[in-house]
């Protein structure tokens, strides 16, 4: 994919073009690149040096590890960061792992079956990404005080498994990459229809399955408005939601030494997520985020 | 017919009579049916989590819960009061303005971008084009907090810079400013996504149709805006669509930056933020439910701009 470009003396360009180019490049990468280097450099510093020292640059005492340490404790009452952190991963691999599952059951039953209903099914899934969040979410919230599913952690995973954008990413995948006459082989020599899709479909999934896998998880860390909501007990809290509620207590009690902790917190939010990004670099690069309008 | 041939045509499958057709059809739409039992699964959920609580939404705006007197149907109170809301207007007012430039803005950054990329016009392509994505991955509620900090007024380093350079103290939370603040954070957060796959798109395009285009000696911009660009306009199609999507949802970065600079992100500052400030500050359900379900038809009203896009100067296609 990457050598098939034309040459670019073709073009009949400027000199100076590339430099340019690549100038204006960094131009916008040091304005994506400031705020993680200032939360980088400012996780290491005291409550003081945060809003009086030059910001980017290290300030004395260096309270990288204190900060860090903080993170385990539960300061004022206001909840544990590291006990977010297990929720979150929690959520995340629950949720997230389910939504892959449940996206490739169903993308392959949209792509590879005809039954009676599909089309309307599937437009009905569509039409509901334009449905409002919060048309979703507060009557959930009335629903779950009935069924008694406020403060359980399976209100937050099971919505989390339900991915239209993941299902509609999976469908487009299969159409691309799992041959029809396959699964007829398949079905001559007496395979059954979940056989097929464990032993011939799957594997030739796969790469559309970490790419769905990677917008669940990035979807369930990222989701604030259902956790804030149904979450009314912080022990219960994912990352966004606790750390939002610590920058409103930082501000609304002037309570002292919370703002370290939050800039501390965001950087540990922020590092596993990276990490998983820079790991899996194939599949977003790839063009499978493309799946989504490819028809 | 001989029992040698008849064994070698299981189950009447392939057979030629007309009793043998219908048994292929129904064999073949037995196993279509089985599909069925792979969407099962998720539409379950889908029902439970998605389409009841949309329903309830819809029928809990048809009734009022009065102090005294306990919850009764009310018609269409709820949606004559949404509609004559000065705050819920004005929110959806500040998000169309917040979203029409915000998304203006951000595809042509993310559309130029990913069309250097494309031509092989910068060098280091590949590291940039990962720098580019990484706000990707940082939750919106963590981007927030950052840029809070950096824009903070009194400490803020990006105003004291600005001071430094001159311009005297600027308050990027300031009424005037607080929007083009979100604008800013917002473009940061979710350009890179926009480019990545604007840049897929335009990798795809055959490159036999650039290479008439060159020998036909069209000069680069022309090949981008008059050859490229036409051929990914379902992408940016679909990028709109979902921008607009989100930015008619607009939240988090108000929710958070409230807590910089108090008194500017008012109650209403959002449609989002009112209908959560309407269902959970002051517990009016209902009529948070008729403001969510009108919402959600006002964007399937810009939504169809999209559409619009599309359709516009569609000659060729």
């Amino acid at each position: 994919m990457s050598d098939d470009r034309i040459p670019l003396r073709l073009y009949g360009l400027r000199r100076g073009t590339v430099p340019l180019c690549t100038a204006l490049c960094g131009v916008f990468a040091l304005f994506i690149l400031t705020p993680f280097l200032w939360i980088a450099i400012n996780a290491t510093k005291t409550q003081a040096n945060i809003f009086q020292s030059f910001g980017f640059w290290f300030a004395r005492p260096f309270v990288a590890v204190h900060n860090f340490a903080m993170l385990f404790a539960d300061v004022d009452g206001n909840g544990v960061y590291m006990r977010w952190f297990g929720n979150t991963v929690l959520y995340a691999v629950l949720g997230g792992g389910g939504a892959t599952v449940l996206s490739a059951l169903a993308g392959y039953g949209f792509a590879r079956y005809r039954f009676r209903g599909y089309k309307a099914l599937f437009y009905l899934m569509m039409a509901v990404l334009l449905v409002p969040i919060s048309a979703l979410t507060l009557p959930l919230f009335l629903f779950y005080t009935k069924v008694g599913l406020i403060n359980s952690v399976w209100g937050m995973i099971l919505p989390s498994m339900i991915s239209p954008v993941g299902t509609y990413l999976m469908r487009t995948y299969i159409e691309i990459s799992v041959p029809r006459e396959l699964l007829d082989a398949a079905r001559i020599d007496g395979a059954g229809e979940l056989r097929i899709f464990v032993r011939v479909a799957v594997p030739l999934m796969l790469p559309g399955l970490m790419t769905v896998l990677l917008i669940s998880v990035v979807a369930v860390w990222n989701n604030f408005f259902l956790p804030l909501i149904i979450f009314s007990r912080n022990e219960l809290y994912p990352l966004s939601v606790g750390m939002g509620v610590w920058s409103q207590h930082a501000t609304t009690s002037g309570d002292n030494d919370l703002y370290p902790l939050i800039v501390m917190g965001g950087l540990v939010t922020i590092v596993p997520l990276i990490a998983l990004f820079l790991v899996l670099q194939r599949y977003w690069r790839g063009g499978l985020l493309l799946g989504s309008i490819a028809n | 017919m001989s029992t040698r041939v008849q064994l070698a045509r299981p189950a009447g499958a392939y057979g030629t009579g007309p009793r043998a057709g219908r048994t292929r059809r129904s064999w073949a739409a037995r196993r279509e049916r089985r599909g069925m039992g792979f969407v099962i699964p998720f539409f379950a959920g889908f029902a439970i989590f998605t389409i009841v609580p949309l329903a309830y939404a819809v029928y809990t705006s048809f009734y009022s819960t009065k102090l005294i007197g306990g919850t009764s149907f009310s018609g269409l109170d709820n949606y004559r009061e949404t509609l004559g809301s000065g705050p819920f207007w004005n929110g959806v007012i500040r998000v169309v303005i917040f979203g029409s430039i915000q998304i203006t803005v951000m595809l042509i950054i993310a559309f130029f971008f990913a069309s250097i990329f494309d031509l092989g016009l910068v060098r280091f392509g590949g590291f940039f084009r990962t720098v580019f994505f990484m706000p990707f991955a940082v939750p919106i509620v963590v981007a927030a907090l950052m840029w809070g900090f950096l824009l903070e007024p009194q400490y803020g380093p990006v105003s004291r810079f600005a001071t430094a350079l001159g311009l005297g103290d600027v308050n990027f939370f300031s009424p005037r400013l607080m929007l083009p603040s979100i604008i800013v954070i917002v473009i940061w957060e979710f350009t890179g996504y926009n480019m990545v796959i604007l840049y897929t798109a335009l990798r795809s395009v055959p490159r036999d149709v650039v290479e008439a285009a060159i020998l036909d000696g069209a000069p680069l911009h022309t090949i981008v805006l008059r050859v490229k660009l036409p051929m990914v306009r379902p992408a940016i199609v679909m990028l709109i669509f979902l921008n607009v999507i989100g930015a008619s949802q607009l939240f988090v970065e108000p929710l958070i930056l409230n807590n910089y600079q108090a008194g500017v992100i008012t109650s209403d500052y959002t449609p989002t933020y009112y209908i959560y400030n309407t269902a959970i500050h002051s517990g009016q359900f209902n009529l948070a439910a008729a403001m969510a379900v009108t919402l959600g038809f006002v964007v399937v009203a810009l939504s169809g701009v999209a559409l619009l896009f599309r359709r516009g100067r569609d000659v060729t296609a």
